[in-house]
Parts: C-alpha cells; structure tokens; sequence
C-alpha cells in the first residue's frame, strides 16, 4: 500500500508517492486551477495507474480541506518544516517561495516550528510577480534562467507593485537595460522581499517553486548567504512532510 | 475529514445590550427630532463625562464606523470618501463614515434616524491619533457648527504633572465654550457625580473582561468588542453603570457553573490591536473550532479608566485619558502588555496590523520582538484592517493561525 502527500497550493498542486519504508518514490505536478478535487483527482490517478493507494489522502495548502475523497489535512507550515528536519536534521530557517506566498520558518533542534512569518499585504517577490513581468515582457519563464545567466551586472528593480515594475522596467529598457540585467535584478529582487521577512541566523534552506524552476535564484541566495542549501524538487516538501506528519501521528 | 462545528457559548446579557443600546439610539434620534436635548459628538476617548453632566446627548463617530464596518457596509462607503478626496491610506472608521454620510445613509436608519443626528457641536481628543481632527473637521464645516480640541500629546512616556496640568487646562477650557451651546451651565457637582459614574462604569467593565482570568474563560474578545458598547457610548451614565452589572452577574454565574466561553479551551491567546469588524464572528467561530479562546485584548482594555476620581474631576480626567494604551510609548506599552500576559495567562499573542490604524498597530517599531526576548511567548502578525476588508487577506490569515496554533499545542 502507498502513501499519497498533496500540497494544494495557490497556483499548483504538487503531489508525492510514498512507499512504506517512507520513501518518495513518484513526484506529479498539476495546475490548482478553480477546483481543488479535480486537481488532487489528477494525482491520484496518475499515482493509482500503477500503485495501490492507502486513504485517506494527506493534505496541505488552499485546498486541503475541500476534497470529496478521505483525508487528512495538515498545516503547509508544519508539513514543510518536518519534512526540510527529516532531510537535513538540524536547527535551520526556511525560505519557501511559491505562487503567492513567500514564507520564513525557522526550525528548532527537536524539529519543531519555533516561528514563521508570511509575506504581507502584497505578493511581490512571489511566483505571481515572475509570471506577470513574463507575460508583460513576452518572455516564457522557461527563458529567464539563461537570460540571466548572460547578465554582466544587476539592474535594481524598486517598485513595490508588480505592475508597476513591468513599466519600471519598461523605464529601464528606454534607458539601454539589457534583458539578462533587467532579469537578474528581478531575481535579487525576489530575494530582497524574501529576506525582509526575518534576519538570516541558521543555516537556510531554500525551498518552492520559484527556486525549482528559477535554479539562478538559490545560485543568488548561497552567494548572500553561504551556509544555504535547497533540496532537489524542493517544491514536494510540504506534500511529503504530510505524510510524514501523519505517520508520527498515526492517522 | 470534517469535523464537529464548535459553538461559542452564547451570552444572554446580549438581549439587555440590544435594549441598552436601542435605548440610547432613541434618546438620540428623539433630541435629533424634538430638540429637548442639544448634540455633541465626541470622540470614543473624548470627554464624555463633561458634555454627559452639561446635559448634552453624545454621539460617538466611531462606534458608527465599527457599526458599518460589523454590518459589512463600510467596503460600500469607503470609495466614495476617497473620490472625494480622502486617502485609502487613513482610518477607514472616517472613510467609510463619511463616505455613508455623502450617499446619506447609515445603518442607525433602522433605529427611526432619518441620517446621523446634526451636531450642535463637536468636540475630540487627540488621545487616539490626530485624524479625529480633520474627521470632526468635515462636520464642523458641513453643519457650520463650532468645534473643539483636546490636543493630547502622542507617544506618552511617562505621565509628568506637565502633561497632566496641561490636558486637565484644556478640559477646563473647554467649559465656556460649551456653556455657549448647551441648554445648562457649567455645574461642578453634576460633573463629578458624572465623573463618579464613569469610574463605576469602567470598573465594572475591567471586572467584566478579568473574568477572563479564569481558566477557562466566560468570555472571548469576540464577545467583548460587541459588549463594550456601553462603556463607549454611555460612559458616565447610569444605564452603562446598569448594564454592565448584568454582564458582569452573567459571567460570574458562569464561572460559578465552570461554563467556558468556547467548548473546550486548551489555548488562550492575547488580541493585539484592532478587531477586523467585518470578520468578528467568522473568526470567534475559527478560534473556538480551534479550541483556542482568545481571552483578552489591548482593544477592550482601552476603556478602563480605574483613574477617574470625583474628588478632582478634571485633573483625574486628564490622568485617565492620558494614560490609554494607544497614546503610550512603546516601553509604557510593553510594561502593559507584559502584566496583562502574566494576569490573563496568555499562550500566544496576535499582532493585528491594520493598514489604516497606525496607532493602534503596535508591532510596527519591533515591540513584538522586544516583548517576546522577555517572556517568550510567540506571536503572530496578520495584515488587515479594522473596516476596509480590501486589506485583508483571509486565506493567508486563516492558514497563519492555525499554524500558529498548531506551533502553541506543540508547546503545552
């Protein structure tokens, strides 16, 4: 019998096959989209194709109490933190970057959550703020990497607004910015907002979407901040840590 | 999986409060209408006690903000106080209450009022925050009535006889003014039996909120930021004198017959800050599905004014209202927070930072920091505000509090 871990996030859904020696052996990825069933639906079949799934389901994120299916929900927060102990076992903060939220937890030497802040009033230096400059600039998030890569120096983004960034940045084009510059101070600036949440004290671990998918931004992150590590498909760790939580309780 | 809804205990004072209060709408819309009585409007932490004892009715501005804000209408209003010029950035009681004012509605229509009564005069108190001014500002010019300040300093440290001196002589200058508008003079014994009033009335509401010292507690912040309508709005009169014994033999019976404010209290937490009006219920229901009561808050505390003194009427006046939490310094502020923790028993703090309140957002200078490297007790911080629900982002809050008391449970 397998384990199922599904983190509903904002933007995506992320899932984790787990085996019984709690080992992720199966990773899947689907849009949210508007509905949370159809979306957790999606990971189930495509774990169930091959597999004989345990219920309930372990749940975290937007969605995690909406499903039609048995599960058990868990904070992301909690899932996250326990799974980034289980994988490096130590005292650390984590940065978790996804669709619209950029959280900061830091975790305490027995594992447990001892503080974590949220972005506020806004979702600048989010996955949203990426997606919308991509769009704007008609560029596809998949480009921004090697754009970046060809930066010979940053330029600062300053505006708060996503929106008003994009013409920030159309500012900056008038005034001879290249794209791999412009893009590498998105970057930084995605960083900026992250780190504004708490001063950097342990050992840091960068986890979500933005830095699976933007591998520049942890690159930037170990720079500023040299004891720093981000665990590979670091964006299934609250799924994982669902299963995990779930385990110790006995659920 | 779902699981049981948990009820909040309901109070039945709720019932004398809605009399109280319909009670006092009336006596309002009645001098609005007749005339037998002269208006004042009066900031909530204005000097009500001396317009109470010169015969005037008292209508408070801000309890009519919360009420847009509670009754979901302040996102109505709030634009078009900002199309007329008003920033989205400053206290959204005065947006929304001059936006309603400007489509001329109010939800005090229910109660017979045909719009908010006409002030005679206007009289505030800097005590809170400066924007009080420019808010009775736009009546005093719109009714071309006469208006008065107490221009209380911000930021009080400590409360030197100066400062004092100097806030009980702008009381006293207050005195001919009024006398100009009001159908009765001046009389120095009604004021104090007003002020002998109000000090009964405000010890009874602190005896009302330290029930909640009791494990577990009678009463949640849910509950007492509607049940504090009296001391805001009556205070130096007998009926919040008479409602509050009400309350208080409630919650005492309670205790009595250990009947908890929420099902089954294993958290207790402290509300710092402004209630979000438009989610009053949606979260008293959150915490108690959570079995986490939150059992006492900066906001309800600021109406306990234990200084009151008959026997020096003014000068006792200045100490109390000079001495409210908001108008403090962050180090008064901590010293504040630090025994109410200690009395109340307190398991995690939230920090409400509401965008239009900077007054009353107290973790915008690091106090938060400072007071937990003291007591260690976690805290939390949510972005809101007090009536513009555009600056709240429930999602987001709702998974921040139940991680946050998760992180609580991990630690009992």
């Amino acid at each position: 019998m397998y384990k199922i871990g599904i983190d509903l996030g904002s933007s995506f859904t992320k899932g984790v096959l787990v085996d019984d020696n709690n080992n992720i052996i199966d990773y899947h990825l689907t849009r949210t989209g508007f509905d949370f069933n159809k979306a957790a639906q999606k990971i189930i079949d495509k774990f169930s194709a091959d597999h004989e799934i345990q219920y309930p389901v372990y749940t975290c994120g937007y969605g995690r109490e909406e499903l039609k299916i048995p599960f058990a929900s868990n904070s992301e927060i909690i899932a996250l933190a326990n799974a980034v102990f289980k994988h490096y076992n130590k005292k650390c903060s984590i940065i978790d970057i996804g669709g619209q939220d950029t959280k900061y937890v830091t975790v305490s030497e027995s594992g447990q959550v001892d503080k974590f802040k949220m972005n506020r009033k806004c979702a600048a230096g989010t996955g949203s703020f990426i997606e919308e400059i991509a769009f704007r600039l008609d560029i596809s998030v998949e480009e921004f990497t090697s754009l970046a890569k060809q930066a010979t120096e940053e330029t600062k983004i300053n505006s708060y607004c996503t929106v008003f960034a994009v013409s920030e940045i159309v500012g900056m084009i008038k005034k001879g910015s290249t794209m791999p510059n412009i893009i590498l101070g998105i970057y930084n600036s995605v960083i900026d907002r992250s780190v504004e949440l708490s001063p950097i004290e342990d050992f840091l671990v960068i986890t979500g979407g933005i830095p699976d998918n933007h591998p520049l931004i942890v690159n930037l992150f170990k720079k500023r901040f040299p004891n720093c590590d981000s665990p590979e498909k670091s964006q299934f760790m609250a799924a994982y840590g669902c299963v995990l939580l779930n385990l110790e309780n006995n659920i | 999986m779902s699981e049981e809804i948990k009820e909040v205990a309901k109070l039945q004072s709720v019932n004398a409060l809605r009399k109280t209060m319909d009670e006092y709408f009336l006596r309002l819309s009645t001098a609005a209408e007749t005339g037998n009585k002269k208006i004042a409007w009066c900031t909530s932490v204005g000097p009500a006690e001396l317009l109470y004892s010169m015969g005037f009715e008292v209508y408070f501005p801000e309890n009519h903000g919360a009420m847009l804000g509670a009754s979901k209408l302040a996102d109505k209003y709030i634009p078009t106080a900002v199309a007329h010029g008003y920033s989205p950035d400053i206290c959204s009681y005065l947006t929304a209450d001059i936006g309603a004012f400007l489509q001329n509605e109010t939800p005090l229509q229910k109660n017979g009022f045909k719009s908010v009564p006409k002030p005679d005069i206007l009289v505030y108190n800097t005590n809170q925050c400066h924007e009080v001014g420019d808010w009775f500002m736009y009546y005093a010019k719109h009714f071309n009535v006469p208006i008065l300040g107490v221009n209380t300093p911000l930021w009080i440290n400590e409360l030197t006889p100066s400062i004092i001196n100097g806030i009980a002589n702008q009381f006293k200058d207050l005195v001919p003014e009024l006398e100009k508008v009001a159908i009765q003079k001046f009389d120095l014994e009604k004021f104090r039996e007003t002020v002998h009033l109000s000090h009964e009335g405000c010890v009874l509401w602190r005896k009302v909120l330290e029930t909640a010292k009791h494990k577990p507690s009678p009463i949640n912040f849910f509950d007492s930021a509607i049940h504090m309508g009296p001391i805001v709005v009556m205070r130096g009169t007998q009926y919040a004198v008479d409602y509050y014994k009400i309350l208080l033999t409630e919650l005492e019976e309670r205790i009595k017959n250990n009947i908890s404010s929420i099902p089954n209290e294993k958290l207790r937490l402290y509300w710092d800050g402004m209630p979000l009006w438009y989610k009053l219920s949606s979260m008293s229901k959150l915490f108690a599905h959570h079995d986490t009561c939150v059992v006492a808050s900066t906001y309800c505390n600021s109406w306990v004014f234990d200084d009151l003194d008959p026997k020096d009427p003014f000068e006792s006046s200045a100490i109390a209202y000079c001495k409210l939490f908001i108008v403090r310094s962050d180090d008064a502020k901590q010293n504040v927070l630090e025994k109410l923790m200690t009395d109340f028993s307190i398991d995690g703090i939230i920090y409400h930072d509401a965008k239009t309140c900077a007054r009353n957002s107290n973790n915008r200078f690091g106090l938060q920091n400072r007071l937990n490297e003291k007591n260690k007790i976690p805290y939390l911080e949510i972005n809101g505000d007090l009536c513009d629900s555009r600056c709240y982002s429930e999602e987001q809050s709702i998974i921040a509090i139940e991680t946050f008391i998760k992180q609580l449970s991990t630690r009992k």
